[in-house]
Order: C-alpha cells, then sequence, then structure tokens
C-alpha cells in the first residue's frame, strides 16, 4: 500500500492537480472568508438570527468566528474533493493508464487503499492550506470592520478552529469516498463528476425539499455538510458521523470487490 | 531466470548486431518447451483451453499455448482474433471465463505471484499527458519497488534520454510506443510481453525495437511480441502462435511452418524456346509445372533443383538461373487459416 501511496504522490505533482486541487478549495474558502467580513451588519433586522455571509460584526468577534466562512462554504470545498477523487480515479480507466499500474502492482485492494490514501493526503494539505490562508485575509480584513480578533488566538477559539479543521476535513474524505465510488463504478472522470454533484447539490435537495423530508437525516450529501459544520439543525454530530461511517464503510468494501473483480 | 546477466543496459552491442539468429525454439508439441543450451524449468507461458466470452461473444476459444523459455515468440492473427485478450488474460488484467494458464510457473489467478518478474506493453502504450517520460516511469517504479537507477538505463535503451523530462503530451506516437517499451523492461524482466511494439514506429524505429527484441533474448529474456504485421514478426521470431477467430491455428518454430508451406522453383532457361521442353520434364517426374512469362515455376522444393539442373543439361538446356521460394509468412497465414476456414 505505501508503494501505491508514494506512486500517487508523483501524479499529484501535476500542475494541473495542484491548480485546481489547491487553488480550489482556496479559493472558495477566501472569496467565503471576504464575503462574510466585508458584509457583516451590527444588527441584524428584526427574526433573522444570522448565516450564511449575513451575519454580525458580534457573531464573528466570537472564538468560532475566524472561520465562520470557511465552514459555511464547506460543501463546496467538499466538491472539489469529489471532483479530485472522482478525477484521479476514473482518469486511470480513462486514460488507460490503470493496466500499467495493475502490471507493477496486482494487489488491487493495495492500489486502490495507497492511491486514495495519498489523495487523502493531499486533501488534508489543501484543507489546511485554504484555512490557513482564509484565516490569514481574516485577520487581515477584520479591524476594518470593527471586528475583535482576540476571541479567535483564545484557547476556545483555538480548540473551535481545530475542531473545524477536523470536520471539514473528514467531510471532504467523506466526499472523496463517493468520487472514489462512481469514479469506478462509472470509469469515466466526465461522468463520475457529473453524477456526483448532480447528486450532493440539486438532487438531494430535490429529494428532501419534495419527496422525503425526513431525507436530510439519511441522506449523504446533507449529513456530510451537517458533519462539516460540527452538526446542524437536522443532525446531531454524533448522528452524522456514525452514519457516515456505516455509510463509508459499506461503500468501500463495495468499491473494493468491483475494482478487484472487474475486468481492467 | 537462471544464469542470466544482470541489468540490460544501454550501449551494450548484442552478439548478433540485430541479424536474425537461428536460435532453436523447441516444438510446440514439447512438454517442458527446453531450449537446447539454455537453463529452463519449463515453459514461459502455458495455458490449456484458456477461454474469454464477452457475454454472448467468444473472444478466446479454449486455446493451448506453450511458449518456451528464452526465445522471441511471435503471436500473430487478424485484428480482433483475440491476442490482446489473450494477453490482457496472462497479465491478470482479464478474468479467464474458463481454462487455466501459467506463466512463469505462477497460474495467472495470482498475478502478484509473478508480475514483478514481467514486463508488458497492451494495447497503445497509455501514460499521464501532463507528466513527463520520466515522472511517468517513476510512477510505475515506486509502485513496483524497483531500482529508480533503471530509469535511466531504459530510457536510453530506447534513446529516449534527452526527451526524458518533456512532457508526455508532446511526445510522438512512436515516442509513446518506446516509451511503453522503456516501462516494460524497467523490472529487468525475466518475460516481456509486448502488443504490437512497433505500432506508429518509422522505420529505424521498427529497427531499433527488432534489435532491441533479439537482444533481450540473447540476454535470456523471453519475449512475446503480438503483431499483425507478419513481416515483421517473421524477421525477429523464432517461434509462433498462430491465432485466428479466438482459436489457435498453428504454434510452432517459424522455419518449421514455412517449410510446411509450398514452395516454388523458379527456372530460367538461356533460351525461351526450351520452356516447355523443360515444362514437359517437370512434369515427367510428377512436378506440376507452369510457364510464367520467361520462367517455368516448378511446385517443387529446394532440393529437387539440383536434379531439375541435371536433367536440363542431359536435355541440351541450359539454365541462366534457378531459384527456390518459399512461402512468406503471410503466406503461410492465409494458408493456415483458410484451411481452418473451410
Amino acid at each position: 500500500m505505501l508503494a501505491a501511496f508514494s506512486s500517487e504522490l508523483v501524479k499529484l505533482r501535476r500542475r494541473g492537480v495542484l491548480l485546481w486541487g489547491l487553488g480550489g478549495g482556496l479559493l472558495f474558502t477566501v472569496l467565503a472568508t471576504v464575503f462574510t467580513i466585508e458584509r457583516a451588519v451590527n444588527t441584524l433586522q428584526p427574526g433573522f438570527h444570522g448565516h450564511g455571509f449575513r451575519v454580525t460584526v458580534a457573531q464573528l468577534s466570537q472564538p468560532d468566528g475566524l472561520v465562520h466562512g470557511v465552514v459555511d462554504v464547506s460543501n463546496l470545498v467538499g466538491i472539489v474533493a469529489l471532483c479530485l477523487f472522482a478525477g484521479a480515479t476514473a482518469s486511470e480507466y480513462s486514460q488507460g493508464t490503470l493496466r500499467n499500474l495493475l502490471i507493477r502492482q496486482p494487489r488491487r485492494a493495495e492500489l486502490l487503499s495507497g492511491k486514495f490514501l495519498a489523495l487523502a493526503l493531499f486533501i488534508a494539505l489543501a484543507v489546511l492550506l485554504a484555512i490557513a490562508v482564509a484565516a490569514g485575509v481574516a485577520f487581515a480584513l477584520a479591524p476594518g470592520k470593527g471586528i475583535h480578533t482576540s476571541a479567535w488566538t483564545s484557547s476556545t477559539g483555538l480548540n473551535d478552529l481545530w475542531h473545524s479543521i477536523l470536520h471539514v476535513y473528514l467531510a471532504c474524505v467523506g466526499y472523496g469516498i463517493l468520487g472514489t465510488a462512481l469514479a469506478v463504478l462509472l470509469r469515466s472522470p466526465g461522468v463520475a463528476i457529473a453524477l456526483g454533484v448532480a447528486w450532493v447539490l440539486p438532487i438531494e435537495a430535490i429529494i428532501t425539499g419534495a419527496i422525503w423530508s425526513n431525507g436530510d437525516r439519511w441522506l449523504p450529501g446533507q449529513l456530510l455538510s451537517a458533519l462539516a459544520h460540527g452538526g446542524n439543525s437536522s443532525s446531531s454530530y454524533a448522528h452524522a458521523l456514525v452514519t457516515l461511517t456505516v455509510y463509508a464503510v459499506l461503500t468501500a468494501i463495495g468499491t473494493l470487490l468491483l475494482f478487484q473483480r472487474r475486468d481492467a | 531466470m537462471n544464469g542470466r546477466p544482470s541489468h540490460l543496459v544501454p550501449n551494450q552491442e548484442p552478439a548478433t548486431s540485430g541479424q536474425r539468429t537461428t536460435s532453436p525454439a523447441a516444438p510446440a508439441s514439447s512438454p517442458a518447451g527446453k531450449i537446447p543450451g539454455r537453463e529452463t524449468d519449463g515453459p514461459a507461458v502455458a495455458t490449456s483451453a484458456l477461454t474469454k466470452r464477452f457475454g454472448e461473444r467468444l473472444a478466446v476459444d479454449a486455446i493451448d499455448i506453450e511458449l518456451p523459455s528464452g526465445v522471441v515468440s511471435g503471436f500473430v492473427g487478424p485484428n480482433g482474433a483475440g491476442k490482446t485478450t489473450t494477453i490482457q488474460m496472462l497479465l491478470g488484467l482479464v478474468r479467464p471465463t474458463g481454462g487455466t494458464a501459467r506463466v512463469l510457473g505462477h497460474p495467472v489467478g495470482h498475478p502478484a505471484a509473478y508480475l514483478d518478474r514481467v514486463g508488458a506493453l497492451v494495447e497503445s502504450p497509455s501514460f499521464y499527458p501532463t507528466l513527463s517520460g520520466r515522472r511517468n516511469l517513476e510512477v510505475l517504479t515506486r509502485l513496483g519497488r524497483l531500482d529508480r537507477a533503471r530509469i535511466g538505463e531504459v530510457l536510453a535503451l530506447v534513446e529516449l534520454g534527452d526527451r526524458a523530462d518533456d512532457l508526455v503530451r508532446t511526445y510522438s506516437l512512436g515516442m509513446k510506443q518506446r516509451l511503453g517499451v522503456a516501462a516494460a523492461l524497467l523490472p529487468d524482466p525475466e518475460l516481456v510481453i509486448l502488443d504490437e511494439p512497433a505500432n506508429g514506429l518509422d522505420p529505424a524505429g521498427i529497427r531499433e525495437i527488432r534489435r532491441l527484441l533479439r537482444r533481450l533474448s540473447d540476454e535470456g529474456v523471453t519475449v512475446f511480441v503480438s503483431s499483425h504485421q507478419l513481416a515483421e514478426i517473421e524477421t525477429i521470431c523464432d517461434h509462433l502462435v498462430m491465432i485466428h477467430q479466438g482459436r489457435i491455428v498453428f504454434q510452432g518454430k517459424v522455419d518449421d511452418l514455412l517449410a510446411a508451406q509450398h514452395s516454388d522453383l523458379i527456372a530460367i532457361p538461356e533460351h525461351s524456346k526450351d520452356l516447355v521442353k523443360l515444362a514437359e520434364l517437370c512434369e515427367q517426374e510428377g512436378k506440376a509445372a507452369h510457364v510464367d512469362g520467361d520462367v517455368l515455376r516448378v511446385q517443387a522444393s529446394g532440393d529437387w533443383a539440383a536434379e531439375l539442373n541435371r536433367r536440363a543439361m542431359a536435355a541440351g538446356i541450359t539454365l541462366r538461373g534457378l531459384q527456390s521460394t518459399r512461402a512468406s509468412l503471410e503466406e503461410a497465414f492465409f494458408a493456415v487459416t483458410e484451411r481452418k476456414d473451410r
């Protein structure tokens, strides 16, 4: 597995992967941070408690205010992860490079696991980089809007920051498992990415909105969103984590079995 | 492979200098597939009733192949005959529907047991276009836990050293093909399986591949090369496996196949008025002959040339030319497949 991991790292140094993998997450998190801080107001209209990019200066001055914007766009960072995992895996089929890999590493489970771990490491770096840059931008913009940053560096603030990083990262790994499964199933980067993005964005929204009102407690995209936010009004963090862990294990087993048994 | 020299490296001239050698190949019926003078434990590849079916389509139909170790074996057949599917089964990429196969003594169901000693190029060369040739080989080197020093060696061997750091997307098809061969040689393999290695190569590139394959064979490496370019196969291979519509129609020594084909003697008398008389002489000996322009074509093997010359002289006919022609591999292929089709 380590050989497959090491091998995959060579491929992840490609300019396109670096640009889209690191740059995509970075772009979303920095833009979200800028919008959140720039649109912060002193008081909200009555009845509006503040969410998304519409929050108060007081809310942003809280210990968890540093990554408020980042967490709000965690779904988009997750989409970047889904695209990265699906693209990297499915392109091995579409480019025909999978045959070369399987000749050098015929233990297919090790090959796919090593590849997944390398991508998971890459996405960890992408999340860290994105949050670090977003935090830097937040510290730079906050004084201009009268946002107090002292709470951000308190022990509570650092604890919130760490948990936010962990939650966003775990959600990204979940999106990655979904992307990998679709890639192995469909063997086409375009189709895998399109179907994955369509499922977690409009399709799940339609299902929860029009067909299954309780779906936001069980549908994977909704649960990944809850996980990234550390829990939300539909699902507690624990419920999201446990349910997604079960989904992840079942998906991983199914994906590995398919990858091992199907002709390359 | 026992007693095989270490890594094949560039700048070591092969003993044959690219010329065809007459390495003896074991006949297909040989149970062990041993080559005289070589220390081998058995055939490099042996299949028994190996079958692959894709839905309703039978791609490979119960084939029995035995490849002798240490020689260049050709795998010929038209497009869609089942060559690539067979190769993919040998490499563990495709699961057989039926039958058995062993590569380097191990069943194809356990490719991890032998693939570290096998190099292969399957179908078209496939690489990451936005990585350099060197980086592409590094991907495979790391994956197979191979010696990184081999990258430079194999790149030099296929004469890609000066373009090794360019992105693969800037390579011509011929360069990608050579990179594919380099990738196959990375593990310093005992068995090299190449699927259409001459595709996209210019004549000089084809000649280099031919030299390389002979050199590998001289090093004791078993080479199994598929192609539909029969003239190329005839030039480089000692042993041949012929597949047609998923079935093996011939396997054995190339020389045996060609010798078994219909051959002609071409006699050219000094005076063309003697052609008819010469034809009558041949027919008296039971040899079919017909006049073809200024020459007489006689259906007889080369062994009968001396007899024909003696009889012509005795009859007062002077021959200014006498040569035997042997069927080409292409002619032999069509002869064999047409017989099977009937």
